[in-house]
Formats: C-alpha cells, sequence, structure tokens
C-alpha cells in the first residue's frame, strides 16, 4: 500500500469514527439517567461497602446498559454512574451528595454504605426532595424521623431478633449468654433482645458489652463458658466475628447455638474461619436456593464482580435498585412522583414481596441463617426456611 | 505590628465577602468553602501553640469530638450561639487537665500522648454514654440551617485568625516562641513555661472545639467512632506543616490549598488521592521544612539555579 492510500483509508476511518461518535447520527440516542452515589473504597467502612453496596450498582449499571437501558415509561435510557469514594468520612459524604443534588443535578441518587452515613445523608435528600432507598441503614432512631423520601429496605432490630428468639424457643434453649458491641447497633439490638427473652422465659445468665477494635474476647468467653449457656448470642460486627468464633474454639466454649450477628453472612466469614463457620447462625436473607430469582441474581453477581454476594443486605441492595427501576418504569424520573409511588406500591423483588410502611419495609420478615456445607442456610422462619437448624452446631 | 493591622483589615474584608456567599444559592460551593474554613480553622489554631512551641500536638480529634457532643448533648437544651460555646469551653477545660500532665513531655512523647488521650476520651465517652445514657449513637433532629453553621464556621476561623495574630504578637506569643527555641533559657529569663505552654494549649484547644461544635449537626447523627476521627487531625497538621505553622498566612493557604486539591483529585483521581497526598508531605518535610508560607524562595533558586548552571557565572541574587 502506498502513502497516499493508506492516509486515505486513515482518513476515512477516522471520519467514519467521528460519525459516529457524533450523537444522533445513525439513532437518535435518549439522554443518559445521571446516577450519583458515594461508596467507601478507603476508610474504615470499605469492607462492608465492597462487599455488600458497591457490586450490586455496578452490576446494575452493566445489566441494563446491556440491554439497552433503564426503562423510563417505555423509553430506553443508559445508565451513566457517577460513583465517588468518600473515604469514610461523613463530611465527604454531606457534601458529595450536596453536589450531585445541587451542582450535577444527577436524575438518581443511590444511598452510602452504613447506618452513621445514612443517618447523615437522609435528611439532605429529604431536603432536595431526592428519594433514596437504603439497603445498609440498621436503627429505630432512624426509622422514627419519619423523612418522606427515604426508606429502607433491611430489616431492623426487631424483627431481627424476634426471629432469633422464636428459634430459640423452638429448640428449647433455656438459658443464653449475650455478647455485643458498644455501639447504637449493639445497644438497639440488646434492648430489642431482652424483653423477648423474657417473655420466652429464656434466662440471661452473662451479659457484656466490648467496644470497637477490640483485640481480645478470651475472658469474656470463659466468663461464658463456666455460664454454660444452652446458647450464645454475639450482636457483633465484622471483624469481630472471626475474633468471637475463633477464640470460642480456642477455649472450649461450645455452646448448643452459636450466634454471630452482622457479617456473619458474607463469604469471607465461611473462608477465614473455615470449618470452624460450620453450625454458625447469623443474621441473613437469602441464599440462592431460595427462589429463580435468587439463583439468576447470584450467577450473575459472580459473572460480573467476581465475587459472591453475602447472605444478607447484598439482596436488599439489589431490591433497593429493583424497587427503584420499576417506579422509573412507571412514573418516570418525577422525584415527587417516585416517591410517591415507592411510598404505596408493593414490590416484586429478589427476597420476595417489599412494601413499605413509612420509612421501613414490612414485606420481608427478620430471618435466621446458618452456615451448612458451606452456604448459609435461612433456618427461620419455617416459612422461609431453606434448610432444617443443624442444632448442636459443630465444634469439632 | 503595621503588618498585622494591614493583614486583620484584609481578613475581615475576606470575611464580608465569604459571609456573602449563601447569596449564591450554590449549596456545593458552601459546602466546600465551609469544609476550607472548617480547617482554616483547626489549622490556625493549631499553629497557634504547636507552631511556635514544636510540640506536635495531635489532641484536635479529641477537642473536636468533645465538641461536637457538645453539641449532640447540649442542642435541644441551649440556644446555638451558646452550644458552640459551651464545645469550645469543654475542650479547653479538658486541654487544661491534660495540660496540667501532658506538657511536661516533649517531642514524641508529647505527640503520642495527645493521640492517646484522644483515644481515652472516645472510650471514656462511649462508656459513659453507654452506662448513664442507655445510648452510643445520638441523634439531632432540629438542627440549624446550613447557612447558619456556615457562618457561625466563618466566624470561628476568623476569630482563629485573630487570636493567632493579636496572641502572637503579645508577651505570651513571644514567650511562646522563646519556649520553642530553648525552655530552659525562657524559663531562667523569667518566663513560667507551664503557665505560657498552658495558656496556649488551652486556647488552641477551644477553637477545635467550637468547630466539632459547630460541624457537628452536619451529620444528624454522631457516635465516638465519627467524630473521634482521627483522620482530623492527621489532615490538620499536614496542612499546618506544608502551609508553614509559623506565620498565619501558611495554615490558611494550605487549608485553601488542601480542601481544593483533595476534593479535586478525589473527584477526578480517586487512586491517585492517597499517594499523591504522601508524596506532598514527604517533599514538604525534606524540602519545606518552614512550610510553603515560611520558606526561602528566592535563597531557594538562587541554589537551584547555582547547581545547574554551575558553567555559568554564577549570579549573585540581587540586594535590596
Amino acid at each position: 500500500m502506498n502513502t497516499i492510500s493508506r492516509r486515505l483509508s486513515l482518513q476515512a476511518a477516522l471520519a467514519l469514527a467521528g460519525m459516529l461518535a457524533m450523537p444522533g447520527f445513525a439513532v437518535a440516542q435518549e439522554p443518559t439517567v445521571k446516577v450519583g452515589y458515594t461508596q467507601s473504597r478507603s476508610g474504615p467502612f470499605a469492607g462492608g461497602s465492597q462487599t455488600t453496596q458497591e457490586p450490586n450498582y455496578l452490576l446494575w449499571a452493566e445489566q441494563l446498559n446491556a440491554a439497552g437501558g433503564l426503562n423510563v415509561q417505555g423509553k430506553k435510557r443508559k445508565i451513566e454512574l457517577v460513583g465517588v469514594d468518600d473515604r469514610s468520612d461523613m463530611e465527604t459524604i454531606v457534601r458529595s451528595y450536596e453536589k450531585f443534588m445541587t451542582a450535577d443535578k444527577v436524575d438518581l441518587v443511590l444511598p452510602p454504605w452504613g447506618t452513621g452515613a445514612n443517618f447523615a445523608v437522609a435528611p439532605v435528600a429529604n431536603k432536595h426532595g431526592y428519594q433514596l432507598v437504603a439497603p445498609t441503614a440498621l436503627s429505630q432512631k432512624l426509622v422514627d424521623m419519619k423523612l418522606p423520601y427515604y426508606f429502607v429496605t433491611l430489616q431492623q432490630p426487631k424483627p431481627m431478633m424476634q426471629a432469633l428468639v422464636d428459634m430459640l424457643a423452638a429448640h428449647h434453649v433455656k438459658t443464653v449468654t449475650v455478647a455485643y458491641m458498644d455501639d447504637l447497633f449493639g445497644l438497639e439490638n440488646i434492648g430489642a433482645l431482652e424483653p423477648m427473652l423474657a417473655a420466652k422465659g429464656i434466662k440471661v445468665l452473662d451479659k457484656k458489652s466490648y467496644p470497637l477494635g477490640v483485640k481480645d474476647l478470651s475472658t469474656m468467653l470463659k466468663g461464658m463458658k463456666a455460664a454454660n449457656p444452652d446458647a450464645f448470642i454475639g450482636i457483633t460486627y465484622p471483624p469481630d466475628n472471626f475474633l468471637v468464633t475463633g477464640q470460642a474454639k480456642e477455649i472450649g466454649f461450645a455452646p448448643k447455638i452459636f450466634y454471630t450477628a452482622v457479617g456473619t453472612a458474607f463469604p469471607i466469614y465461611r473462608e477465614r474461619m473455615g470449618k470452624g463457620s460450620e453450625g454458625t447462625m447469623g443474621m441473613g436473607s437469602w441464599n440462592p436456593k431460595m427462589s429463580k430469582a435468587a439463583k439468576a441474581y447470584f450467577d450473575a453477581h459472580v459473572a460480573v464482580t467476581k465475587k459472591e454476594p453475602d447472605r444478607w443486605a447484598s439482596a436488599h441492595a439489589w431490591a433497593a435498585l429493583e424497587i427503584i427501576q420499576q417506579t422509573v418504569e412507571k412514573v418516570g424520573l418525577d422525584r415527587k412522583a417516585m416517591r410517591d409511588h415507592i411510598a404505596k406500591t408493593e414490590f416484586d423483588t429478589v427476597l420476595g414481596k417489599m412494601k413499605f410502611n413509612g420509612t421501613e419495609e414490612v414485606g420481608v420478615p427478620g430471618m435466621v441463617g446458618q452456615w451448612q456445607n458451606g452456604e448459609f442456610e435461612i433456618v427461620w422462619p419455617p416459612a422461609r426456611a431453606t434448610a432444617k437448624a443443624v442444632v448442636p452446631k459443630v465444634w469439632n | 505590628m503595621k503588618q498585622d493591622n494591614v493583614f486583620l483589615v484584609a481578613a475581615a474584608l475576606a470575611t464580608l465577602l465569604l459571609a456573602a456567599l449563601p447569596a449564591l444559592d450554590a449549596p456545593f460551593v458552601q459546602s466546600l468553602a465551609l469544609s476550607c474554613l472548617m480547617y482554616a480553622g483547626l489549622a490556625v489554631s493549631w499553629s497557634l501553640f504547636s507552631g511556635p512551641t514544636r510540640y506536635l500536638s495531635l489532641a484536635t480529634s479529641a477537642f473536636f469530638g468533645l465538641g461536637a457532643y457538645c453539641t449532640a448533648v447540649g442542642l435541644a437544651h441551649l440556644p446555638w450561639p451558646l452550644v458552640v460555646i459551651a464545645g469550645g469551653l469543654a475542650a479547653t477545660l479538658f486541654a487544661f487537665l491534660i495540660g496540667l500532665v501532658v506538657l511536661k513531655l516533649r517531642g514524641a512523647y508529647f505527640a503520642v500522648i495527645t493521640y492517646g488521650l484522644g483515644e481515652l476520651v472516645k472510650h471514656t465517652i462511649t462508656h459513659v454514654e453507654k452506662t448513664w445514657s442507655g445510648t452510643v449513637g445520638r441523634v439531632m433532629t432540629e438542627t440549624p440551617s446550613s447557612n447558619v453553621v456556615y457562618w457561625s464556621v466563618l466566624l470561628i476561623a476568623l476569630l482563629a485568625v485573630v487570636t493567632y495574630v493579636r496572641f502572637g504578637a503579645s508577651r505570651y506569643g513571644h514567650a511562646l516562641r522563646g519556649i520553642g527555641i530553648d525552655e530552659e533559657r525562657a524559663a531562667t529569663l523569667g518566663v513560667n513555661p507551664m503557665r505560657v505552654k498552658l495558656a496556649g494549649f488551652c486556647l488552641s484547644a477551644w477553637f477545635a472545639g467550637a468547630l466539632g461544635a459547630a460541624m457537628a449537626v452536619r451529620w444528624t447523627y454522631i457516635d465516638p467512632n465519627t467524630v473521634f476521627n482521627p483522620f482530623i487531625v492527621f489532615q490538620t497538621v499536614l496542612i499546618s506543616m506544608v502551609g508553614g505553622p509559623l506565620t498565619v498566612g501558611g495554615p490558611l493557604l494550605g487549608a485553601l490549598v488542601f480542601s481544593l486539591l483533595s476534593e479535586f483529585l478525589r473527584l477526578s483521581l480517586p487512586y491517585l488521592y492517597m499517594i499523591l497526598l504522601g508524596v506532598l508531605l514527604i517533599v514538604s518535610v525534606l524540602y519545606l521544612p518552614d512550610g510553603i508560607a515560611g520558606h526561602d524562595w528566592r535563597a531557594m533558586c538562587t541554589r537551584v539555579a547555582r547547581r545547574w548552571f554551575k558553567a555559568a557565572p554564577a549570579v549573585e541574587p540581587p540586594h535590596e
């Protein structure tokens, strides 16, 4: 090929590329739907955010865009995610959402990770009339603020603790010891738990709290071993779950039922604890065996993000996105109309029917899960169970 | 003295201009300015004590968190200005109590113990809240508007600047510098080091506490882990060191550059952000020990020019 013809073909190629890149050349392209959010890619919230929440956002955008975009009242529009790292810092989170809502004027916002961050952002979103459907917020106080634009898909402390206590009673547990973390989550759960235990006549032999960042719980566990309860209840977060499970085994504390709260449903718990995870119970909502929709979600999550979703709040994050998707399809991007639609509609989600009473989702009941042969089986309530509970826990 | 007055007039004018910012009705610009002013206030007040004395205090997070907690407890009972003032006073009181002990230490020991005391306060508050109020996190529902918060922080930052300049020019300021240069000599010259250091430390703490008190309402909910955040003290020290803690312009310049730069980097180059900040700190510690504002740029340029153009005849810097 001589120089001139090479140059010509290059020019032709460039021109073609230019034409294709020009909007409105071939097909009239609908404008993108801008979706703003912050997630913690650094700092102490990063573990939770990157396990439970952000992978779902990425998966959602990718799936929708591959199918032509988000259906906005019949018109397909591509999703444009504007996601930034909030460094796990409250002021950065507030500032970023103010930017999304007032300077960038994005079409939709998705919530940040964690109860504290949701507390910070919910009033801002409410003020600017953006609805937030949050999967990782756990506090009765947040629900009680009654912000009209704020919704939570995750079960709150009361239903979760009720499911636990009902399960314990069904297994004839008479005595428990309780460890909980010194924070709002720990206190709200313990506040809900104690009267429920009393109502079923279950005795609390020992109750201890510990601070965030604790490195050794063996003294506390030795005391509990001496009390010899039927069940251990840990209102714990990762990484304390690992600590409490590992140290219980080391000192030979082997109650019939061993329950650790948040993060037990994370795949990393199974990987880190190995055989020790077998039989541990914790907060959960689902697993891929639950339904076809759940299996499809699980497979897509693994295929696109290269990691398994956790068996609790991940699906609540996905359900929140499904709720937004169904709402936009029905009423478009008018935010007031979206809010009203979310507030009064029953949605079909990966977790089944979902419906809001004010801020709180009331369709999905509180549940208890248990690791059995590498899967986090739902063992309570019986209507949602995917397997029977294995009691006593295996402590080999 | 005259120079100081010119500077204060300029600061007052800048404050008036900034006070008009809410008129623009641009909440993001305003919240960026707010964050900038917060760090300006923190860095100036930190430099007020740590600059001249060379005592590297890492207690800022503790002061800030104490102020924030005062707001969480007092907001429902007290008018807003009193809440902010009380937040500052709580930090001052704490600074006074710990200052009696820790100001006897120097160097790395002082830095480590001030940091450790921050952790101590965090766990103490957690324990007190858990035991007596039955809650650890606190929710603030009736909060002042974002404009009121902005003006409050602006006012505190201005106060910090005025105090830095006035205090620096006072007998106490001279005594603090004397202590920084040689504590024993200052003592033999009739300065009571403990008293002077304590005054500076307490004064500096008030601003951090008041800023924490004013900022807390932006987060609706606070718990010990969010308000006793070491990120705040690290950022403050970084800003002061890069800017230069020996002049009031240093921390101000540092706060401005850092707030804008870190926001820009976070949004556009999220993965490079931390690395760049780290490099910046190393460079400034190695090559700009007195900060951007305190550095002798002319001497450095001459030196660099001499080294690079060795072959050329050395050019003497012009003398005034």
